[in-house]
């Protein structure tokens, strides 16, 4: 059995490199988080003549000069695994950028091979010279679509066989940076990195601090003080004059290699165009976000209701001889604990965060969700957000936890944070709104539910304000790029969703667990009716609620609509207008819809952010929700 | 690197060429002032090299890159020329024989500011005319540039430098291709303060007016909606 050959896929976002990942890999990929990050790559396997190829799919960047966290893990990983071959993964489209990306790896004295992907488009719109190009560069260079396998044959191929002899391509740089490689060259003396020498250096003169830090004091000295003269002499950071050598490079080549055909604008590209306009763009988000948020709160609901009923029939009487046969308070305990957890899973993640994440992964793959991120990021500025958090937010209608997951799209932890707690904080996830809408919504009607929404949406206005203001945070402003639409495809949307539920599953399980324990045991021993009469000052004085509704805003903390169904169990009637006032229930319904993370949240918080953060967000939230419900209730009383 | 020698018969092949192609190797040699079997020799090294096109008998043509060099060394020969006669005011031949060997060492850098400085000649003293600068000319051009987020809607240009002082932002700038020389057409412009949609070559990319204010464009006319 040979050794494994370790291959690295890089490429910049949007060309298709997690399609050719998962088509070469199958179902053997693990995602994995780099040491201390959170950013995440991808590795997996395939087996060519019996030879284990070994793929790792680098996080997607735009260069390595190691200016993003992802830059900085794509340079870390390269160096720390010394792939036996490098494949960049280009749009053959737009190929210029992927030229440049490639340039670097060569210069790093890789074994590189340039995949060209999306073939099918370009051939409609360009001719590539694939002979000419590979003849210039010197590595293999294949065309590919990878959505439908082609070409990644091929790929595997080129990847098994032999290695042609080392690409002997150069970006020629401007005679003051080739003069200056030159000398830094001649005066390395001691190098032990496995790259050449003029890569390395190419490196450690872009300022990748993967790089700098691999080179002795003197030395470092040395290249700086050369690139303090280049600045002063040409007013200019050498870094812009080398990229711009190696676009200009790229374009040279381009313009030997690449044709065009004369064409008209395809009814695709026609479609991404318009939806980018503030006009059609904006009233077509409007209604794809108004639909979204439709398909989370209704056919999330109605699909609970029917699974939870289908779990109660098929669990009849378990649990109750499970409680039998452990015996006593315990035992019913740990049976209903146990119930309460599956319960949750059936009531939670599998009609909200499944059908969350289909929908995500259909808007993720069809390019749509960086034009909802372009449309609104102007609003969003003004509110002190930046665009890129309106996709967490409109993620957290459906569940908070994917939610702050995907906080992960914002730059800053800083900025992360701020987000997810906006979002616990104001923010109604799918469970909330079933407690909105079954309290005052079912008694009271659609004013006090707008009321709620309306105070939700001033609470949203107010932190973005109070962040902005007294934490000084700015948001960061938008750079990215813009994906033409595609038809999503649907077993990498299922893959994707498969593995994020997998992920969620991981997190929240062993916490609702946990927690429905503890909440059981509570119950059964009585230390829940101990608590009623001591809470009252809270419940009965600040909030104008019933005593018993401890329990219920208790159980809230597991699972937000529970706390419904507790209403309904304490109370012994499903007409809950018997027993409580319009008034009450708004002030109920105001406080679960801002109050305390669920177990859940809760847990992947902890996660992403540590103890200490949680704890904070969890205590502001609770003393929020709490300030609120009392202001409601005195505001009530009073009219 | 190119080697001087190579430069030189590259230069004297491209100046031959603008009269009649394929140039003859007595050509060269009468004027190289050197013999015909030397010529010959280079003749082939520099087809091995994938300069020229050789065919005994008939001469040599450039190719793409052997033309790109001779363009390239002549431009800076003339150009040079025209610096040391127009502002320092050596002689015509002192100016020549100076430029000769000035077009072998002199940078892009140089040469686009030289470029720059006397505002785009056409022509060197002689009235020969100076070979267009192959890197976008317009930079040459002394027209101020303008923060790309002063571009109106529909209107293209090229980037010439990049203004930040915030290291992190301008690799990020870089990173996603906002890099002196590329075009950049302005598509769109955002309501309530929203990014900028701009297409640089194929890619589409939204910037918000923070980051554009940092890339600095010289205007130059509508972009073409042709793709």
């Amino acid at each position: 059995m040979n050794k494994p050959m370790q291959v690295a896929l890089i490429g910049h976002p949007n060309v298709g490199k997690s399609v050719v990942f998962s088509k070469l890999t199958g179902v053997t990929a693990i995602s994995s988080n780099y040491p201390g990050t959170t950013v995440e790559y991808l590795e997996g396997k395939v087996v060519h003549e019996g030879q284990v190829i070994e793929i790792f799919d680098l996080p997607g960047t735009y260069g390595l000069s190691g200016a993003s966290e992802d830059e900085k893990v794509a340079t870390r990983l390269l160096a720390e695994r010394e792939p036996d071959c490098v494949v960049v993964v280009a749009d053959a489209t737009r190929l210029e950028p992927s030229l440049v990306l490639a340039f670097q790896i060569i210069e790093l004295g890789y074994r590189t091979i340039l995949l060209l992907n999306q073939m099918d488009v370009a051939r409609k719109r360009i001719t590539i010279d694939v002979e000419q190009l590979s003849g210039i560069l010197g590595i293999p260079i294949i065309p590919s679509v990878a959505i439908s396998g082609e070409g990644l044959d091929g790929l595997v191929e080129s990847i098994s066989s032999p290695p042609r002899k080392p690409s002997t391509f150069k970006v020629r740089y401007d005679s003051h940076i080739e003069a200056m490689l030159e000398k830094l060259t001649s005066e390395l003396t001691t190098y032990e990195l496995p790259h050449p020498k003029r890569g390395a250096i190419l490196k450690l003169l872009e300022g990748n601090e993967f790089f700098t830090a691999k080179f002795d004091d003197e030395f470092r000295a040395k290249a700086e003080n050369e690139m303090y003269e280049f600045r002063q002499e040409h007013g200019e950071d050498i870094e812009v004059h080398m990229n711009r050598d190696r676009y200009g490079e790229a374009g040279k080549i381009i313009s030997e290699v690449v044709g065009k055909i004369p064409r008209q604008l395809s009814r695709r590209e026609r479609i991404s165009e318009l939806t980018l306009k503030p006009w059609p763009g904006i009233p077509l988000m409007l209604v794809v976000l108004t639909g979204v948020f439709i398909c989370l709160v209704f056919i999330g609901s109605a699909l609970e209701t029917f699974l939870v009923a289908q779990y109660a029939g098929l669990t009849a009487g378990f649990f109750d001889s499970l409680a039998h046969a452990i015996g006593g308070q315990l035992g019913a305990s740990i049976a209903n604990g146990l119930n309460l957890t599956m319960m949750s899973i059936v009531a939670i993640v599998i009609p909200y965060i499944l059908v969350f994440y289909l929908v995500l992964a259909i808007l993720e793959d069809s390019g749509y969700l960086p034009r909802v991120v372009i449309l609104l990021d102007g609003l969003m500025q003004k509110l002190g957000l930046s665009g890129r958090s309106i996709i967490p937010m409109i993620v957290g209608t459906g569940c908070n936890v994917p939610a702050i997951l995907s906080t992960r799209v914002l730059g800053s932890r800083r900025e992360r944070l701020i987000l997810s707690t906006i979002i616990i904080l104001a923010v109604p996830c799918g469970a909330q709104t079933v407690v909105i809408l079954g309290t005052v919504g079912a008694y009271g009607g659609l004013i006090y539910v707008a009321a709620i929404y309306a105070i939700l949406l001033a609470l949203i206005l107010l932190s973005g304000w109070f962040m902005h203001h007294f934490m000084r945070s700015e948001p960061i402003g938008l750079m990215i790029e813009v994906p033409e639409l595609a038809v999503p495809q649907l077993d990498n949307v299922l893959d994707k969703t498969y593995n994020r539920v997998k992920d969620f599953f991981v997190i929240a399980f062993p916490i609702l667990l946990v927690t429905s324990f503890v909440l059981e045991l509570l119950m059964n021993f009585g230390v829940m009716n101990a608590l009623v009469e001591p809470f009252s000052w809270l419940t009965v004085g600040l909030l104008g609620l019933p005593a018993i509704t401890i329990i219920a805003l208790l159980f809230g903390i597991l699972r937000k609509e529970m706390s419904l169904q507790l209403l309904v169990v304490l109370f012994g009637t499903a007409d809950l207008i018997t027993v409580m006032t319009v008034d009450q229930m708004f002030v109920f319904a105001l406080v679960i819809a801002t109050y305390i993370p669920c177990a859940s949240a809760f847990s992947v918080m902890f996660k992403e952010f540590g103890l200490k953060d949680t704890a904070k967000v969890t205590v502001s939230s609770i003393a929020i929700s709490f300030l609120i419900g009392g202001v409601a209730n005195l505001l009530l009383s009073i009219v | 690197m190119v080697s001087e020698n190579i430069e030189e018969y590259l230069e004297c092949i491209w100046e031959l060429s603008q009269r009649s192609t394929p140039v003859k190797t007595k050509e060269i040699s009468d004027k190289m002032k050197v013999s015909p079997a030397s010529v010959t020799e280079m003749m082939q090294r520099l087809a091995e090299m994938g300069y020229v096109q050789y065919e005994k008998y008939k001469g040599v043509t450039l190719t793409q890159s052997g033309n790109e060099i001779g363009t390239r060394v002549k431009r800076r020969h003339r150009l040079m020329e025209r610096f040391l006669y127009d502002i320092i005011g050596l002689e015509k031949k002192e100016s020549h024989e100076e430029a000769c060997r000035m077009e072998h060492t002199l940078s892009d850098e140089s040469e686009r500011r030289i470029c720059q400085l006397m505002n785009n000649p056409k022509t060197c003293p002689d009235g020969d005319p100076i070979p267009e600068c192959s890197h976008s000319c317009t930079l040459c051009v002394s027209e101020p540039s303008l923060p790309l987020s002063e571009i109106p809607k529909g209107e293209t240009g090229v980037i010439t430098h990049l203004k930040c002082d915030d290291t992190a932002k301008m690799r990020r700038i870089i990173a996603m291709g906002f890099v002196p020389g590329r075009n950049i057409c302005v598509e769109d412009r955002l309501p309530m303060g929203g990014p900028l949609l701009l297409s640089v070559q194929e890619t589409k990319i939204a910037l918000a007016r923070e980051y554009a204010s940092m890339v600095h464009v010289l205007p130059s006319g509508k972009c073409s909606k042709a793709v």
